[in-house]
């Protein structure tokens, strides 16, 4: 059928107007004679209103004289009949032709330039170097040779180790990959501070002037390993009598000198964790009803849409889900359909031993002490996990235990110095 | 008028022995309807009658006809007719 259509539209067809009293004849032997005829529609006593194709219409007369009817043309359509039309109006063409031909030129320039992968080059170096090999925003798209682009970004510009240029209609797009080159080692002078509180253990320096020793306790930021070394004199004080006379012959330093001090500083660290679980509690359980609501709000008035007025649960869960039209600009539509759902909850109560107590609460306090413990950077050891009940002297309904643990770490933090 | 049944009902039985259509051997209308919607006919020998309400169509022995509101010829060949509009009846008229 749509075939057909198609070509019906192709070949042009009018719709006619047949005005008799034999039009059933008519159709008839338009019919026997092969003449397509569709949507034929009764408009009138003794009218009726048919579409035929261009061709039909001379067949179509002779049956009308034959017949003693007359016809005349409502409206014609299709394509033979659109360019009739069009023709008569030459100015549509012409600009047709050129929108065609500009849509056609514009789109042969390279409008955008988009540069990805780049970290340190800015846009510009970039657009500088391609803008050479004949890339730059305007150039006519047939002239831009890609392999020249590439390779002259890849001469021009030495830290980059992979680029590809891809035109893709107006729009040319350069990846880059861009070479890491090996940061310098940092050579600033810093000292190395403690980054919590606790006992050293131990200390290895590298490099710079130890100030803790073992069996210090340090607290955070305290200086641990110093990079300011002083000056010779300083420390040859005690030997001054044997090389004295070179001290003499050279200019004595009383400068400082600065080094980045490096080292291992171990320390034994705590961590503390608590925990306290009732004998006796009351938890919350679903017992599985639900019940669901769904109310309308219009600006302050609310409508129930579904579910009772009345929540047939003491004690509920509610959750809740508004939506709301959205909101455009400052205009918003005052209307909010909410969704409830509230979910029976009855009380349960749950009776503990002591030692069951115990237990949990060990195990939260544990845990607690343990999450405290997630920020140590680099290596550790648990050297003691212990766990102590606080009592109290009046007899209580509630277990308190407080957990700590002690680690070994290396707690220096390296911070540059002024 | 005896030699014309003869004919006839050796022609059924002949028809559905072999099964072929009876449609062709007899002669006969196929109507199809599709809902209320359209109805093909095939087979005519014409139309009677044609208004928005009702339709009549020759198919030999006797006329079919469609009775319903805005009632469109969607199109007519020399084999089958195609009818479109809100059908309400249809009826063979002898």
């Amino acid at each position: 059928m749509f075939l057909f259509r198609l070509l019906s539209f192709i070949f042009g067809y009018v719709n006619i107007l047949i005005r008799g009293d034999g039009l059933e004849k008519f159709l008839n032997m338009a019919a026997s004679r092969g003449i397509f005829l569709w949507d034929i529609r009764r408009v009138g006593h003794n009218e009726i209103l048919v579409k035929t194709r261009l061709s039909a219409i001379k067949p179509l007369r002779h049956i009308g004289r034959n017949t003693k009817t007359r016809f005349n043309f409502k409206n014609r359509e299709g394509l033979p009949f659109m360019i009739h039309r069009i023709k008569k109006r030459k100015s549509v063409i012409i600009g047709a032709v050129f929108f065609l031909i500009g849509l056609y030129a514009l789109s042969s320039f390279i409008w955008f330039i988009d540069i990805k992968g780049n970290r340190t080059l800015t846009r510009e170096d970039i657009l500088k170097i391609t803008a050479e090999a004949g890339l730059r925003v305007g150039s006519v798209k047939f002239r831009v040779d890609q392999e020249r682009v590439e390779k002259h970004i890849r001469e021009g510009i030495p830290e980059i180790s992979y680029v590809g240029v891809e035109i893709s209609g107006t729009r040319a797009t350069i990846e880059i990959a861009e070479k890491i080159i090996v940061k310098k080692k940092e050579s600033q002078p810093s000292n190395v501070v403690a980054r919590k509180s606790g006992l050293i253990k131990e200390v290895l320096v590298l490099v710079g002037n130890p100030a803790v020793k073992e069996g210090d306790t340090v607290i955070p930021g305290q200086l641990l390993i110093s990079g300011v070394i002083p000056p010779a004199e300083v420390l040859n004080q005690g030997t001054a009598g044997i090389s004295g006379g070179q001290a003499a012959q050279q200019a004595p330093t009383y400068l400082p000198t600065y080094v980045r001090a490096r080292g291992v500083v171990r320390a034994r660290v705590w961590y503390e964790g608590y925990g306290e679980v009732f004998l006796q509690e009351i938890v919350p359980r679903e017992t599985g009803n639900l019940f669901s609501r769904v109310r309308i709000k219009i600006a302050d008035k609310e409508i129930i849409l579904s579910g009772a007025q009345n929540i047939p649960f003491n004690d509920y869960i509610i959750e809740t889900s508004i939506k709301r039209p959205p909101v455009w600009r400052n205009l918003s539509i005052p209307v909010e359909v909410i969704s409830e759902e509230y979910r029976e909850v009855e009380k349960n109560r749950i009776q503990r031993t002591r030692s069951e107590a115990l237990d949990l609460a060990r195990e939260k306090s544990l845990e607690l002490a343990r999450s405290n413990m997630k920020n140590i950077k680099g290596e550790f050891h648990v050297l003691e996990e212990k766990t102590a009940e606080v009592t109290s002297k009046n007899p209580e309904s509630i277990v308190r235990v407080r957990a700590f643990i002690e680690t070994l770490e290396d707690i220096g933090l390296e911070k540059p110095l002024k | 008028m005896a030699w014309q049944d003869f004919k006839k009902k050796f022609k059924r039985q002949m028809s559905d022995m072999l099964e072929i259509p009876s449609e062709i051997i007899l002669d006969l209308p196929k109507v199809v309807l599709v809902g209320d919607l359209q109805v093909f006919i095939e087979n005519h020998r014409g139309i009677v009658e044609y208004s928005a309400e009702s339709v009549r169509i020759n198919v030999g022995d006797y006329e079919v006809a469609v009775y319903g509101e805005d009632l469109l010829l969607r199109n007519i060949l020399p084999e089958e007719i195609c009818l479109e509009g809100r059908i309400k009846s249809i009826q063979f008229v002898r």
